[in-house]
């Protein structure tokens, strides 16, 4: 039983560019998921039942279905009616998907949370409903769902790893890539395990450190 | 003007209000009293159209509060000040006094900034000016509360009861603002507990029971023997309250 | 190779892969469940050096990837102890491993949620550490932790789609044998997601079930 990692050493560029694409990618879902989850959250407190129906059917699906068989759905369905996205952008939008269902939860409960009396505030003030939402219930809203959202997008850079399923030499994709050439598998294995543990710590103390500036003074 | 005719409102099976017809006038100072429950603060939420209306109609300065297009200029005459203030949490004071007109009335920023210090200053606030809700006291948010509903200037200030979630101390520092406001000629409609501030700064005092209006008198004979302590149900109220 | 329609046959494949997902996930949320309890147990007799040392191996489990722990198990373990390891029993222990972590999360949490001076009553009474577990202290937990239970074990049904990646032919792998094989690709996988759908609302209603049982039964906690 041994445990070497020299010969991991020369790899180190290899991690290096798979934990950029990585990085990449989940920054773009971040954005993407983060944007349908406003607008499902929005729809899913929205007052036309149908509208709401419609985002709570998304949510529904998004959230029941393996990430993998979405990812499939995707990958290998999409040049079916002409689409042509390479592996990243398949695995963007597949992980932007996921994220907004999930994202939208969150946001959802900052919008309940909301003290009616704020909003009765600024309706009778004569605010359109535009500048309400804009002013008042959004930025209320995601000042208290940063925390939350942080558990979101380590989620999110967990499930990155399976667009290695798709071919995208993110940093699994590479790894495994490594692993194969110097037969050390568990060595491998083991470095990648810390590595993303390390990089999902990191995102809690960033998204707890923003929850700390957002909401300085407010009691 | 503030017409209220025929006013009825129901919350399921419970009629909160029962025709109420009202009139208030610019520069007019009115009092509504009554036990809980007597639809005082309901009326007030129909009035700024927080609340629909079963029955009846209300306009303020001619726009129908019941038209929803017509909402939008009829809440633009009035000002609310609430119980329990309602501040944006995540704006500082100024910030919560500035949105509106700049949002609404398209004040430029600057502007609206420099009125908004003012208003803050003659609440002597002017130095929490930065300050989030969160660090404010009570009686504080109440009177930035108030700062904000006058930024708008409003012709018509409804105020519901707006010292009840204050302490003793705080109660006296608002309604000594609330006074000088009455008395220089703003318009004011006020739901309130306080009966003794209300002989003091009303020209005129409404009775609420059971949504039904019992009362609607000038103050002086409101709280006379012949007037409106004749009614028992008045009487008793009043008894009650001044214990 | 001839891509081909589907056959009858496909249903028998379908089934299979069905039927080994639904197994291997049963399987590892009975070893999960026994594997996080006994963590739970270490944590709550204050085991010395174990305890934080299962609190460290937890919190490893919860952040990385399970792919990730899947490759490490399948791949990795044999080489480094120089044994033989199928799909399946590097599914097996992956996962098992996994939901432990999970579980031990949420029964520490469970516990903690009943009253500390429910345990100090119980404890003047004289009760001893694990009968103060088995009558007060599991009842109201168990009550407390099913909400966090129902989401775990919806969301570890969904993980056991990735041994498919380790070669395990589950639902998910007989979906991509099918999709490789008759190039249809939005029927196949809307199949396979609308199974693992149903079983997803499937596990939730009975989770549902269980705990409106379970609070009725300690409806009184509100004295």
């Amino acid at each position: 039983m041994t445990f070497d990692l020299a010969p991991l050493a020369p790899y180190i560029g290899d991690f290096a560019a798979g934990a950029r694409l990585t990085a990449l990618a989940c920054a773009l879902a971040l954005a993407g998921g983060l944007a349908l989850g406003i607008v499902a959250a929005l729809m899913r407190t929205a007052a036309l039942p149908a509208v709401r129906r419609a985002a709570e059917i998304y949510v529904d699906v998004f959230r029941n279905v393996p990430f993998i068989v979405q990812l499939f759905f995707l990958f290998y369905g999409l040049p079916e009616i002409g689409v042509r996205l390479s592996a990243f952008g398949t695995g963007v939008l597949a992980l932007s998907l996921a994220g907004g269902a999930f994202t939208s939860d969150v946001i959802r409960s900052g919008i309940l949370a909301i003290e009616p009396g704020v909003l009765e505030a600024a309706q009778v003030s004569g605010l359109s409903r535009l500048a309400i939402y804009r002013r008042i219930v959004l930025p209320i809203a995601l000042r208290s769902s940063v925390r939350p959202l942080g558990s979101v997008f380590v989620n999110l850079v967990l499930t990155s790893s399976i667009l290695s399923a798709i071919t995208l030499n993110e940093l699994t994709g590479s790894a495994k890539i490594v692993a194969s050439d110097t037969f050390q598998p568990f060595e491998v294995y083991a470095v990648l395990l810390l590595v993303y543990a390390v990089m999902t710590w990191l995102v809690s103390l960033s998204s707890a450190a923003l929850h700390r500036r957002l909401n300085r003074g407010q009691g | 003007m503030i017409h209220i005719e025929a006013v009825a409102k129901r919350f399921g099976s419970n009629t909160v209000l029962d025709g109420i017809d009202l009139r208030i006038a610019p520069g007019e100072v009115v009092s509504i009293l009554g036990a809980s429950g007597s639809g005082k603060s309901t009326l007030i939420r129909c009035i700024n159209g927080l609340e629909k209306l079963d029955g009846g109609t209300i306009s303020v300065d001619g726009h129908r509060v019941d038209d929803p297009k017509q909402l939008r200029l009829a809440r633009r005459c009035c000002g609310t000040v609430f119980q329990l203030f309602n501040l944006y949490p995540h704006m500082t004071a100024l910030q919560n006094v500035t949105l509106a007109p700049i949002e609404v009335l398209g004040v430029p920023r600057k502007q609206a900034e420099d009125d908004a210090r003012a208003l803050l200053a003659s609440v002597g606030l002017l130095e929490r000016a930065d300050a989030y809700p969160g660090q404010l006291s009570g009686g504080q948010r109440q009177r930035v509360g108030i700062c904000r509903a006058l930024a708008m200037k409003p012709r018509y200030l409804l105020l519901d009861e707006v010292t009840s979630a204050l302490d003793p101390e705080m109660t006296a520092e608002v309604l000594s603002i609330l006074a000088r406001l009455a008395a220089s000629g703003t318009t004011m409609l006020f739901v309130t507990h306080e009966i003794e501030f209300a002989r003091q700064i009303s020209r005129r005092i409404v009775f609420l029971e059971r949504g039904r209006l019992l009362a609607d008198l000038p103050t002086a004979q409101f709280f006379a023997e012949d007037g409106g302590l004749a009614q028992p149900r008045i009487a008793q109220f009043l008894s009650k309250m001044t214990k | 190779m001839q891509y081909t329609d589907f056959a009858p046959h496909d249903l028998i494949l379908l089934l299979q892969g069905l039927g080994v997902s639904i197994a291997l996930f049963a399987a590892t949320t009975a070893i999960g469940l026994a594997i996080g309890l006994a963590w739970a147990m270490l944590r709550y007799y204050r085991t010395p050096l174990l305890s934080p040392l299962a609190a460290l191996l937890a919190e490893l489990l919860k952040n990385s990837p399970v792919l990730v722990q899947l490759f490490l198990v399948f791949f990795g373990l044999p080489v480094l102890l120089e044994t033989e390891l199928t799909p399946v029993q590097a599914a097996l222990i992956t996962l098992s491993g996994n939901t432990a972590a999970f579980i031990y999360v949420i029964a520490v949490s469970a516990i903690e949620s009943v009253g500390r001076d429910q345990l100090e009553t119980a404890r003047v009474f004289g009760l001893r550490r694990w009968q103060i577990l088995r009558r007060i202290v599991a009842p109201q937990a168990a009550a407390f932790a099913l909400g966090p239970l129902t989401g775990l074990l919806v969301n570890q049904l969904q993980v056991t789609s990735l041994i498919s990646v380790i070669g395990v032919v589950d639902l998910t792998k007989a979906g991509a044998i099918l999709n490789l094989r008759t190039l249809k690709p939005f029927v196949v996988w809307t199949v396979i997601g609308l199974l693992y759908y149903l079983m997803a609302r499937l596990i939730a209603k009975a989770c549902a079930r269980v705990e409106t049982r379970l609070r009725a039964h300690s409806e009184w906690k509100g004295l």
